[in-house]
């Protein structure tokens, strides 16, 4: 599993370093900790304040202070100073003792039931390691048998009670550490709890243990005291030396139980004063300073057109200054600078930059100000104009609808019923955005929908063997809601709502079969109708996850991942095995994750997902609604754009999935699948079919090894119909630039007409192009996109490859690319390099990535996600780069292991 | 195509609708349904966002209704003209004003994604405040129509947008999806089997609670998808009125609208290489929804929505004579006279060719045609059967914001494409200086905030630390 640790600082939050765990050692690794060197980041993640803390620092006398300061009555009195000893940083407790609060932690306990998550840690000593009864670390509780919860040792192991509206007064059954876990030496313990009932017990940052503790908080007596290192009232005593305890008001996640760890029990982990600073500053350079530079600027100061000799895309080039010369003023002895005397404020206050474009706004202005007063520091080395092209809406998150191949797969996997052909008769289509049709915030819902989901759900249920599908979930065929039927609706529920129904589902759904039996009505009918009231439901029809709570991220629920890993890997509901698992916690080991992945990977339906992306991102469905001039394009005809879109179907099974290979290789990998007619049409050369037809059918897959011209998705006429009727360079640039290297280009600039001329003899799209670029004010742009299509001038508007064009004109395939970032082109001689080139392109290569966890995760990446895609990508490449790799390290990411949550108001 | 298309021959039962239909029957003498329904001395709020796409350059504005505003002429006391609106502030890095200048139409903010505006719409502002907890049962909450085809973000022809930026509504591009989103009648109980329709009560019941739950105090969902959700039983609970509240009203409904010739879908915008058209199909097809719209706003099945008339950055080659008073006008041929085919052929190349000192007739005509079946539709809410209580049309008394996505088509100068972008509105029942062309030369929020404003509404649109400067020329 990888993820990243932060720490929470007054501006933001800090990276300390990226965490690895080692699945086949089950083990926490530090794979890279850059502390001091210090990367910001304004991802979610970050360590809460507690509510209440000890630190242990008195050193004298008989009050243990609480160093929050939040509630009243919280100090912790010592009731028996002879059995206890002050220690540097701590508290040595050599016989039975209380320390326990005066009064009831009333505001406290309060607190706590309002958020109905909480998490609390402690630094220990243990010398003795036959302590039982449990032995009282923290316990808040009245006597031994009426407790809140208790932490205690239990020999060689933590033990931790926990009283919930499902769990009896003394918090029984308990949730135990593994035997023989408890360690030596200085210990960190950490039991956080979420609101769901998903409890973690952490040592040292690794996860011990793992249990679903039914029941709220509701029940907890608020009359109760808070006691260290022994029971209230003693009896449960507890030894070993004790150096911090906390308690937090909501659960706490993988990493932040890392980062605690790592802080130290003194807080020796912590920051400087001046690491601080400097994180700050790098948090304002990320969140306001990277943007603004990347709208404003890099249009005209990138490292490819330096206009004025200036590079403002990289810190090196910041430092360098342009023509006129050094950007900043001197700072003073502590760094700080008068922008009064710098250049770049000069130049943006009087509105001269940026050079006819919309001048900065003021808050923009006072951006610029702010950042150039601390020094004007920079974060990081390069900046990628492609992440902030998405403005981030922090926190927004989008409950998912079912796409209408998800809801057909959900059905099926759900019930064993084919309802493909109505459903996509009946629900509307889902809409486009951002480059996918199943981008969550744009699946809003009509009347038509609602129409439509009546009807399919009447459609299931009729195709249904109810009586078989409610065997499954129990014997009784007895229509009665008081016994039986409710605890089989609670299983059908649990299965078809994709997880654990509360019990006013079963109470409502219990009211629709005591209809059933009010009319007259036998089991079945009232099975039927339960089925068909929950195919209607939200929890049905969207991927419903709990997403209230603290307003940071939280570890998804078992379910939750279940369900998130079923929808990317397969875009439909988990199956038996899956749902099995979650329902008892399994998933939450990595080794049985892993296996999972692999064996849903080895699944159809994970083909036939990928299939679903590879569709979209190209939007291959586009095919059945060209119509190209037949007068120019007589050949076209829909039997050759349905061969043309499964050319590029096939063509990706067979490089992803038969052979394996890297996504990249989808740019130029030497083969072929295609139907007679296709073949024909891109007129192969004979002896170039090398293997046997595929699957009994016409398709035949060809090596094309030595065809010039074609090898290579951008190769097939699929996508190089994207030019229209005229090949249009300008379409199939901006395709490669946005789609393969993401890069951004703006608006054309002033006075420029932007209708092109038309070929004629002399005058080929090429030379057109090249006029473009060679124009001085249309080239700072078409520099970036159009060579990229030069390689491409050979196919026509349908993907036919020529020699000359309709004029007679000879037509070339040579050019040069110039990477996003980079200050140079790379040349290339013909359209085999330019896919080599692409192949190979570091840049392609996450930008595949990022296409691909976009449509995993149905919405647009913003600038929040960077980091971990980046360290999604990082991982898959070194696992090979396949498609295989990038969804187990896509799975393992918190993109996917965490949801950002949003505060309980 | 000569003069009006005679709906009575288009819309096939648009004499039951007009004779029939109980809701028409309630409507006429008092107007509207509200006004039966115990506002009869209240003019409901309308708010309406008409669109059209590619917009009028802004000097061929300055020619009033001596130019490309002839058809509008008619109208002109119950219009007020705004020049000068600029969108600037919608300029996004990369886009033409296609995308940002469409979406910032009604909005006057830069898109957030591709369906997804920076800000509400004119329209949502309004119905938000005028009613807060929902309209009256049985209405349609918005209404999103249109006849376009250009299709590739949905900001180009999309025109009504959520308080959140999301789109307030599906869209409904033929007329019988129109037809059946206003006037349809669920078809959830079949017939005569009693214990069949108690069933299917239960189940909707249960639908209906289940999705209750999700959207109370104690949902799982945060409040964005709780918004999503919410929207989701809106339309459960109008699901169910339509099954059983208005079920026996619904009885004399008319004959569904005959389906759609036009190409529609995918197939509408053939990878962006534009489709052919002549200007009898688009013309029919366009005022049946007008239609259809406007028959929907007088028996107040609506009264916040948008309607387009053909999208931003429209790719068509139009193909016909174009007649207006008898006078014919042009002769479309855009292809022919563009001696191109595909996406070259269409008449959206006219506005990059757009010169001010050039004759720009082709622009002209299409432009014409475009206000004059803008005024078809205005029209239709202002005629005999469209008064409301208070003795004035539906037009009169409503918010009718026409507007479009650029004041210049050239894509080569955001200055001057994203400012002069072409706006009218109505009204509104003596709220806006109708009458007069007004040169405002104001950004596009201060003027939308002044109209919301005075039509009630508190919300401001844009950033929310932005000082609001009043246009008050609008205002009477």
């Amino acid at each position: 599993m990888i993820g990243c640790v932060f720490r929470t600082l007054s501006a933001g939050l800090f990276l300390v370093g990226w965490f690895q765990v080692d699945t086949k050692a089950k083990d926490v690794v530090v794979a890279e900790v850059t502390r001091g060197t210090a990367t910001l980041s304004a991802q979610q993640h970050s360590t809460p304040s507690p509510i209440v803390s000890y630190d242990f620092n008195e050193g004298k006398g008989n009050v243990v202070h609480d160093r929050v300061g939040q509630f009243e009555h919280v100090d912790l009195v010592i009731r028996d100073q002879a059995s206890v000893k002050w220690i540097a940083g701590g508290l040595q407790i050599n016989s039975a003792v209380e320390l326990v609060t005066e009064a009831a932690a009333k505001e406290m306990i309060q607190t706590l039931k309002k958020s109905g998550a909480f998490a609390i840690e402690a630094w220990i000593e243990v010398d003795e390691f036959s302590q039982s009864g449990p032995a009282r670390l923290i316990s808040l509780s009245k006597d031994p048998s009426h407790r809140n919860f208790t932490l205690g040792q239990d020999e060689d192991r933590f033990d931790f009670r926990l009283r919930t509206t499902k769990r009896d007064r003394n918090g029984m059954p308990s949730t135990a550490a593994p035997e023989g876990s408890l360690e030596g030496g200085r210990v960190h313990v950490l039991v956080t709890r979420g609101s769901s009932g998903e409890m973690d017990v952490y040592q040292n940052g690794h996860l011990l243990s793992h249990a679903l503790v039914p029941g709220n908080l509701g029940n907890w007596d608020e009359n109760f005291r808070l006691a260290v290192g022994n029971e209230v009232g003693g009896g449960r005593p507890w030894e070993g030396r004790i150096f911090r305890v906390s308690i937090y008001d909501q659960d706490l996640d993988e990493g932040q139980a890392f980062q605690l760890y790592q802080e130290g029990s003194e807080g020796e982990g912590r920051l400087s004063a001046e690491q601080i600073k400097l994180a700050e500053q790098h948090q304002f350079f990320r969140d306001h300073v990277a943007p603004l530079l990347s709208n404003h600027c890099l249009e005209c100061h990138d490292a490819a057109i330096r206009q004025g000799e200036l590079d403002l895309s990289s810190k090196s080039g910041w430092q360098l200054g342009g023509d006129s010369g050094p950007l900043m003023a001197n700072g003073d002895s502590e760094g700080a600078v008068d922008p009064s005397g710098s250049l770049i404020w000069e130049r943006v206050v009087s509105d001269e930059m940026p050079h006819e474009r919309a001048p900065l706004s003021a808050e923009e202005k006072q951006t610029l100000y702010r950042w150039l007063v601390d020094g004007g520091v920079w974060a990081f080395e390069t900046i990628d104009p492609a992440i902030y092209r998405h403005r981030a809406r922090t926190g927004e998150v989008w409950v998912q609808r079912l796409t209408i191949d998800e809801y057909i797969a959900t059905v099926k996997a759900t019930f064993g019923v084919d309802i493909e052909d109505e459903a996509r008769k009946w629900l509307p289509a889902d809409v486009r955005a951002d480059g996918f049709s199943n981008t969550s915030y744009n699946m809003s819902v009509d009347l038509k929908h609602v129409e439509a989901y009546q009807k399919l759900a009447e459609s299931v249920v009729e195709k249904l063997d109810v009586l078989k599908f409610a065997a499954r979930f129990g014997k009784s065929r007895k229509l009665s809601t008081d016994d039986t039927m409710r605890e089989q609706i609670e299983k059908i529920g649990r299965w078809v709502l994709r997880g654990p129904i509360s019990k006013s589902e079963q109470i409502d759904y219990s009211g629709v079969a005591t209809t059933v039996a009010s009319v007259g009505g036998d089991f079945e009918l009232a099975i039927a109708c339960v089925v068909e009231a929950m195919i209607q439901s939200p929890r049905f029809i969207y991927r419903v996850e709990y997403q209230r709570g603290s307003g940071l991220s939280r570890k998804v629920s078992q379910h939750e991942i279940a369900n998130r890993l079923s929808y990317i890997l397969w875009g439909a509901s988990p199956d038996e095995e899956l749902a099995s698992l979650a329902d008892r916690g399994g998933l939450r080991d990595v080794i049985v994750l892993d296996q999972q992945i692999d064996r849903m990977l080895k699944d159809n339906r994970a083909v036939e997902r990928s299939l679903k992306f590879i569709e979209d991102w190209l939007n291959l469905g586009r095919l059945q609604n060209l119509r190209p001039d037949p007068e120019r394009f007589p050949e076209w005809n829909q039997v050759l754009a349905t061969q043309m879109r499964q050319e590029t179907l096939d063509y990706f099974v067979e490089v992803i999935w038969t052979q394996g290979r890297p996504l990249s290789d989808l740019l130029n990998a030497q083969l072929s699948i295609l139907d007679p007619e296709l073949a024909a049409f891109y007129q192969l050369p004979a002896g170039s079919t090398k293997t046997q037809n595929l699957a009994g059918g016409q398709r035949v897959r060809y090596d094309l090894s030595n065809v010039s011209g074609r090898g290579g998705i951008l190769t097939q006429a699929s996508v190089l119909t994207i030019g229209g009727d005229n090949a249009s360079m300008v379409s199939r640039g901006l395709f490669v630039l946005h789609d393969l290297l993401r890069g951004v280009v703006n608006a054309p600039p002033p006075c420029v007409n932007t209708t092109p001329p038309a070929t004629a003899l002399g005058l080929t799209q090429r030379s057109i192009a090249e006029a473009r670029i060679a124009d001085s004010t249309c080239g700072v742009c078409h520099v970036r996109f159009e060579p990229l299509a030069f390689g491409l001038e050979k196919f026509n508007g349908i993907g036919a490859y020529h020699q000359t064009d309709r004029h007679g004109n000879q037509l070339r395939d040579d050019g040069e690319i110039l990477f996003p970032g980079k200050a140079d082109p790379v040349k290339y001689e013909g359209v085999g390099e330019l896919m080599d080139l692409l192949a190979a392109s570091e840049r392609v290569k996450q930008s595949l990535t990022w296409k691909v966890v976009q449509f995993s995760l149905g919405r647009p990446l913003t600038a929040v996600d960077a980091e971990q895609v980046e360290a999604i990508h990082a991982m898959c490449q070194e696992r090979g780069g396949g498609y295989r790799e990038l969804m187990r390290s896509l799975i393992h990411s918190d993109l996917v292991q965490k949801i950002q949550t949003e505060q309980s108001r | 195509m000569s003069g009006q298309v005679n709906r009575r021959t288009i819309l096939r039962g648009a004499g039951t609708i007009a004779v029939g239909l109980p809701f028409l029957e309630e409507m006429s003498g008092s107007a509207s349904f509200a006004c039966k329904a115990g506002e009869s001395d209240v003019v409901p709020k309308r708010a309406f966002n008409l669109f059209f796409g590619l917009g009028i350059p802004s000097p061929l504005q300055q020619e009033g209704y001596d130019g490309v505003l002839e058809p509008l002429k008619p109208l002109k006391d119950k219009l007020l003209i705004l020049r000068g609106v600029d969108h600037l502030r919608a300029d996004e890095k990369g886009i033409n004003a296609h995308y940002d200048g469409a979406t910032a139409a009604f909005t006057a903010e830069p898109p957030d994604g591709e369906a997804k505006a920076g800000g509400p719409s004119i329209d949502q502002v309004i119905r938000h405040a005028a009613h807060p907890d929902g309209l009256p049962s049985g209405m349609v909450p918005t209404l999103v129509a249109g006849t376009f085809f250009r299709r590739s973000r949905v900001g180009r022809y999309v025109h009504s947008y959520n308080m959140n930026g999301t789109v307030a509504a599906t869209m409904q591009e033929r007329p019988r999806d129109l037809f059946e989103r206003v006037f349809g009648r669920v078809d959830h109980l079949d017939g005569s089997d009693p214990r069949r329709q108690r069933l299917r009560r239960s189940v909707l019941d249960s639908v209906l609670e289940q999705y209750k739950h999700m959207v109370g105090t104690r949902s799982p969902l945060g409040s964005t998808s709780k918004s999503r959700v919410s929207e989701h039983l809106d339309r459960v609970r109008e699901y169910e009125q339509r099954a059983y509240g208005v079920q026996a009203r619904m009885a004399g409904a008319p004959d569904t609208p005959d389906r759609s010739m036009l190409l529609h879908g995918g197939s509408a915008d053939p990878g962006g290489e534009g489709i052919d058209l002549t200007v009898d199909e688009l013309v029919s097809e366009w005022r049946l929804m007008a239609d259809l719209y406007a028959t929907a706003v007088k028996m107040d099945r609506a009264r916040f929505g948008s309607l387009t008339f053909l999208a931003a950055g429209e790719r068509i080659r139009l193909k016909g004579d174009y007649h207006y008073q008898d006078r014919k006008l042009f002769a479309f041929d855009d292809a022919g006279q563009r001696q191109a085919s595909g996406s070259k052929g269409c008449s959206h190349e006219w506005w990059h060719e757009f010169r001010e000192n050039q004759a720009n007739e082709a622009l002209r005509a299409h432009a014409h045609l475009k206000m004059r079946e803008l005024a078809y539709f205005l029209q239709a809410l202002d005629g005999p059967d469209a008064v409301d209580g208070n003795g004035k049309t539906i037009l009169d008394n409503s918010l009718i914001t026409i507007s479009t996505e650029s004041g210049d088509g050239r894509h080569n100068d955001v200055q001057r494409e994203l400012s002069g972008v072409f706006h009218a509105i109505t009204g509104a029942n003596g709220r806006f200086s109708t009458g007069q062309i007004l040169d405002v030369n104001a950004e596009g929020l201060d003027v939308y905030n002044t109209v919301t404003e005075a039509m009630g509404a508190s919300y401001r649109m844009g950033p929310k630390d932005r000082v609001h400067q009043p246009t008050h020329g609008l205002l009477t």
